[in-house]
């Protein structure tokens, strides 16, 4: 991996943690937990598009991994990291079918698989009644997804018709 | 458009509305009276909330405490040592959606098995 490559992956890593920890201070006014915004996956889907899978596995991995030590809680590193890498798999083989302007769909079953790879673990921890979250964190994660996404996608197409792509 | 965006577009919206209409579900589902506290995935306590006295439960889950109160036939998370507090700002048990509090891995939910077990044990 060259260095520019590196610095590149090493920076967004560092905007993604950063726009967690901001996030982190916005009170939820859902009681629900798991639902959340998740601002940082703008980070995500960006990297999904502008990166091959394992350097982008390389930013989403270093950040919940940092993020559940900054956020001081452990426990939720299980179901991060499940939801997290279930949806980059499901984004990275979706990316082809939905370029430009449905870069916000992906997003949204980015969000779903996310969502998917939580409960597992979650009523594997919990038992299966917190499987009565799932249609709440379904619809607010499709939300949020939706939401990240066209952030994402502002961004991603600026950047496209921007002669100052790094690319 | 290709055809296969098409179908993915359709997919999500389908996906979504079935999680509408699963929250609708959810929200009225029919409930008795009975609970059950799980901590770890396991029973704890059953209490059926129309008999209850008014008391408080304290669970601990590695050296971090929940106090469950019951008054006048209502359960809650009344104190947490948990970081996010999610399952104190819940407030009161009123609807089939459970309380959790995912650090201390606690669960209070309806349960429609409590009088058959009851029931039984007699």
């Amino acid at each position: 991996m060259s260095v520019k490559k590196l610095t590149e992956l090493a920076m967004l890593t560092a905007v993604a943690l950063i726009i967690f920890v901001v996030e982190l201070q916005i009170p939820n006014p859902f009681p629900i937990p798991g639902v959340k915004l998740g601002l940082a996956n703008i980070i995500t889907v960006y990297a999904v598009y502008r990166y091959r899978f394992a350097e982008t596995l390389l930013i989403v991995a270093t950040r919940v991994l940092l993020g559940a030590i900054f956020s001081g809680s452990m426990m939720t590193l299980l179901y991060s990291m499940t939801g997290g890498l279930l949806c980059l798999v499901g984004m990275t083989a979706l990316k082809r079918r939905l370029p430009g302007k449905y870069i916000w769909v992906c997003s949204v079953f980015g969000a779903i698989f996310h969502n998917v790879g939580q409960i597992a673990v979650v009523c594997l921890v919990a038992g299966r009644g917190m499987l009565l979250y799932f249609p709440f964190l379904l619809v607010s994660g499709c939300l949020a997804g939706a939401f990240t996404g066209l952030c994402a996608q502002f961004v991603i197409r600026r950047f496209e018709t921007n002669i100052l792509s790094h690319r | 458009m290709t055809r296969k965006t098409r179908i993915l577009l359709l997919l999500c919206a389908a996906i979504f509305l079935s999680g509408v209409l699963g929250c609708v579900w959810v929200l009225n589902r029919p409930r008795g009276t009975w609970v059950e506290i799980l901590q770890d995935g396991s029973l704890i306590q059953r209490i059926d909330l129309s008999q209850a006295r008014d008391q408080n439960i304290d669970v601990e889950y590695e050296g971090r405490s929940n106090r469950i109160t019951i008054e006048n036939g209502r359960i809650r998370v009344s104190q947490a040592d948990c970081p996010d507090h999610i399952c104190v700002d819940r407030g009161w048990l009123d609807s089939s959606i459970p309380i959790v509090c995912l650090p201390n891995r606690l669960v209070i939910q309806y349960t429609d098995q409590g009088a058959d077990i009851d029931a039984l044990a007699q």
